[in-house]
């Protein structure tokens, strides 16, 4: 009786009522039971209301876009409920290691966006399981047998978390001081239980991109073998910090809002830091994610040559010139926010010679990203060019090329981040130059690396080329690594040259907040599309063939315009869970008071 | 707050607005799935070399990494030339059937200089039929200027590799005893009638009812009874619906292994119970958390 002995638990540690608590965590629990009931009833009544059929079609929107619609909202609120819980975990964890007030306090702000959360994304994932089983019987038989017993644990998993979410909500005022460290625990737990769930519908995505387990005729050979196909690591690791990011990009997007909205000076600052720590979470999950997507490239080469060349070389080439775009911007807005931030920190204005470099880095490495390679030129233009790439911008185009560009502006970023991170102070200990010096030395060396790789790459063949990327991230994560390990101890007991103006920020750096929110949403539609769009017509790459009418590769200008659809759709519904959660700040006023 | 929201949201618009656009501006086409083309022992040559270089275009992806133009691919070899070669790859080996094992087992022999990493193309993810592998051997002859000698035999022309639920049916109807009795396809006992082309003179929806109520009807000629009264329902629903998939498939019709009834009737029940057990936990901590609260 695991939660009679909980109930137990929280009378003997006298939180002011353990019936109200349990309650409230009752109140999700029955929430979800009655969404699962009722998806249950309502597809097993049109399954057996509609006529037998391997598809079935939806007037107006069409099936595939349909599903694609709710599945992709789904992940995106699956992504924040995930991604926040991470965020106000290590906050809080930050607030008992600095026994400052204001981090438990932040943490608490972000938990109470959850309960609206949780519940969209649970009546996203029912109508997904609703239009699928109903619009695509057959193949969605096919997995959930496949599967069986991924299912029962998926939706007993999804119980465990909502009851330790609530749980976790619930008793954040009554586990305090001594009693911290049990809901530090309960914060642990709804992280356990959401990582699970994150794994097991990875399960389910991956086995489509890249099969394993079964055999010619599509039956289960090895559980096992389907479970940890190719993929399945690789995009959870990949997922895992995409949704930190994601979460933080959300919280300073919502930061943002209340900075903007607020009525007193106090309530600026208290809005400006939080907006500060969003997007520091955003940046520092968002600088590992390209190492994640090599990983997951390099696993689907190693499953399919021809999948990764259609994803890379084919049909789906250009949405990656896109992609270098949206991340390019990131990098900029990630930038322009922090050097707006400066403006704030006394002393700043030491490190300010360094933005325009730093500018044109970010500038330079954007333009060689965002070179394409493979342009369908016509006959003149490829006399002209002297070939069918361009004499001299045909050498940019190249992953060479992208890969230095990117290495380049991340460690570009880093280093902004830790100037901005060290602008009102001044190291103290005696060894300081000798430790600045080091840290020059470690991002010298990294860009020489980086540099050094991508020239030599023009002059070895492919094969031995793609092996160099590891190499170069592997410098810059390094140098990342001694920059750190030097920065903590020399800043340790510094003098502090004045405090920092929080509150004092111009609007635009909310507004670079509000672009960091919408272009990462926006890349997470896209690569979304490019994940699933590889299978082309295969429902399971290579085995299951989608033989409905829709198992063509859409336009890239009818993808977006769909990707985009998605966004504005996902924003509308987060300004109704701010909405909810500023409703219920409101009507604890009065509590409070 | 409105007004900032405003702001916000149009500011969202325009950003958006702005990546739909650079959307449009790249180059636009659509991907269609390989059309089904049909090879039978009596297509002629010139045909078969036009199926085989959609194939070689499409379904079977070799210029993922060959090229049959100066403008493609060179992860592997010039496929302008595998015919003027072919016969000189390996002593003792025609051109002919050199190309065709280099498409049915490329790892026999690997031209120097190119890495091992193409699939046999009669293996998934390309799945093409040894009549398709032809098709394109037909192709590479053509193309290279050479004669079509290339000969599709009635055996090369295997059906299309099974996919998704229903084509466990027979599998399922070996496991659940069925054909103990029952004779498919020459295959079985001979206790119950043959039920090959069962489903030609059967709705599903009367299969599926004589899977669990064998007294439903009997073919004249067999004695009432011998079926097992409850073998049938021994047999998930799902499964039974797999099974008359089959029959159906045997007997030319095509049935869906889904649709009627819900497939997941059990993992209904299996579901049914987690909810119950959670919500009944629940209350039961609340009622020993009540009792608690009211302890002096």
């Amino acid at each position: 009786m695991p939660f009679a002995a909980l109930a137990r638990l929280l009378q003997r540690v006298r939180v002011m009522s353990a019936t109200m608590v349990l309650k409230g965590t009752y109140k999700g629990v029955l929430k979800i039971s009655l969404l699962l009931v009722a998806t249950y009833l309502v597809a097993h009544a049109l399954a057996s209301f509609l006529p037998a059929a391997d598809y079935r079609a939806l007037p107006f929107l069409g099936n595939r876009v349909a599903v694609w619609i709710v599945a992709e909202l789904h992940l995106m609120f699956a992504a924040f409920v995930l991604g926040v819980p991470i965020f106000a975990f290590i906050t809080e964890i930050v607030g008992v290691a600095t026994k400052e007030r204001r981090y438990d306090e932040l943490a608490r702000e972000f938990t109470k966006l959850l309960a609206m959360a949780y519940t969209l994304t649970a009546v996203l994932g029912c109508t997904l399981l609703v239009l699928l089983l109903v619009l695509y019987p057959k193949f969605t038989a096919y997995l959930e047998k496949l599967f069986k017993p991924t299912w029962i644990l998926y939706v007993t998993l999804v119980f465990g978390e909502v009851i330790v979410a609530y749980l976790y909500w619930f008793t954040w005022d009554a586990l305090q001081g001594a009693r911290k460290k049990w809901h530090l625990a309960l914060g642990f737990l709804v992280n356990l239980f959401g990582t699970a769930l994150l794994f097991i519908a990875d399960i389910w995505v991956t086995f489509m991109m890249s099969p394993a387990g079964i055999d010619e005729a599509g039956n289960l050979v090895s559980l096992w073998k389907a479970i940890s196909n190719f993929t399945w690591m690789p995009i959870n690791v990949h997922r895992l910090l995409a949704n930190v990011a994601f979460g933080g990009a959300i919280v300073a997007a919502y930061a943002a809002v209340r900075f903007l909205n607020a009525a007193t000076e106090v309530e600026k600052a208290r809005f400006d830091w939080m907006g500060y720590v969003g997007s520091f979470i955003t940046i520092a999950a968002f600088i590992p994610l390209p190492f994640a997507g090599y990983w997951l490239g390099r696993e689907i080469y190693q499953f399919s040559e021809q999948m990764g060349v259609s994803m890379m070389g084919g049909s789906f080439a250009w949405l990656w010139i896109l992609q270098a775009m949206l991340i390019g911007s990131l990098f900029f807005a990630a930038n322009f926010y922090l050097w707006l931030g400066m403006g704030r920190i006394p002393g700043a204005e030491r490190y300010v010679k360094f933005q325009v470099p730093m500018m044109l880095v970010l500038a330079l490495g954007f333009v060689v990203w965002a070179t394409p390679r493979s342009i369908i030129a016509t006959g003149p233009e490829m006399s002209a060019m002297g070939g069918s790439h361009h004499p001299f911008l045909g050498l940019f185009g190249v992953m060479a090329a992208k890969n230095t560009a990117v290495n380049l502006m991340i460690l570009t970023t880093f280093i902004s981040f830790m100037l901005y991170r060290r602008g009102n102070r001044v190291p103290a200990v005696p060894w300081a130059r000798a430790g600045k010096i080091a840290q020059a030395a470690a991002v010298a060396l990294a860009a020489a690396i980086v540099l050094g790789y991508g020239v030599y790459s023009y002059y070895v063949p492919s094969n031995v080329r793609i092996g160099f990327s590891v190499y170069q991230v592997l410098a810059v994560l390094g140098a990342m690594a001694v920059f750190t390990a030097i920065d903590i101890p020399m800043l340790k007991g510094a003098r502090q040259i004045g405090a920092i103006q929080w509150g004092m920020i111009p609007a635009r750096a909310q507004y670079a907040l509000f672009f960091l929110a919408i272009t990462f949403t926006w890349l997470m539609g896209l690569m979304g599309y490019i994940r699933s769009g590889i299978r082309q017509y295969w429902h399971v790459y290579g085995r299951v063939a989608d033989e409905s009418a829709h198992a063509y590769t859409m336009t890239h200008g009818h993808a977006t315009l769909i990707v985009s659809a998605i966004v504005v759709i996902f924003f509308l519904m987060v300004a109704l869970v701010f909405a909810m959660a500023a409703r219920y700040e409101r009507g604890r006023v009065p509590e409070a008071a | 707050m409105s007004g900032t929201f405003l702001r916000a949201f149009a500011f969202m618009l325009a950003v958006v607005a702005v990546y739909a656009y650079v959307g449009q501006l790249l180059p636009q086409f659509e991907e269609h799935p390989p059309v089904k083309k049909t090879i039978t022992a009596e297509t002629p040559n010139a045909e078969l070399a036009q199926i085989g270089e959609e194939l070689l275009r499409g379904k079977g992806g070799c210029l993922v990494c060959h090229k049959v133009t100066e403008a493609g691919n060179v992860r592997g070899p010039d496929l302008r030339k595998a015919v003027s070669v072919a016969a000189s790859r390996k002593p003792g080996v025609s051109a002919e059937a050199y190309l065709l094992e280099s498409l049915v087992d490329p790892e026999a022999y690997l031209v120097s200089g190119f890495p091992k990493m193409m699939p046999s193309a009669l293996k998934p993810p390309v799945n093409l039929s040894l009549a398709e592998a032809k098709a394109i051997v037909a192709y590479l002859q053509s193309l290279g200027g050479a004669e079509v000698t290339v000969k599709v035999q009635a055996a090369d022309i295997a059906a299309a590799k099974p996919a998704g639920a229903q084509h466990r049916g027979k599998t399922l109807a070996a496991q659940y005893g069925c054909l103990a009795c029952h004779k498919v396809e020459g295959e079985g006992g001979a206790i119950g009638p043959d039920i090959t082309k069962v489903a030609a003179t059967r709705e599903p929806a009367e299969l599926l009812r004589k899977i669990v109520e064998p007294s439903a009807w009997t073919t004249p000629g067999f004695q009432a009874g011998v079926m097992p009264a409850d073998l049938g329902r021994a047999i998930p629903e799902g499964e039974r619906h797999e099974i008359v998939a089959w029959l159906a498939t045997l007997a030319g019709k095509s049935y869906s292994a889904t649709g009627a009834a819900s497939p997941w009737s059990h993992e209904g029940v299996r579901l049914g119970l987690v909810i119950f057990l959670f919500n009944a936990v629940m209350l039961l901590a609340l009622a020993i958390a009540g009792r608690g609260g009211r302890a002096p």
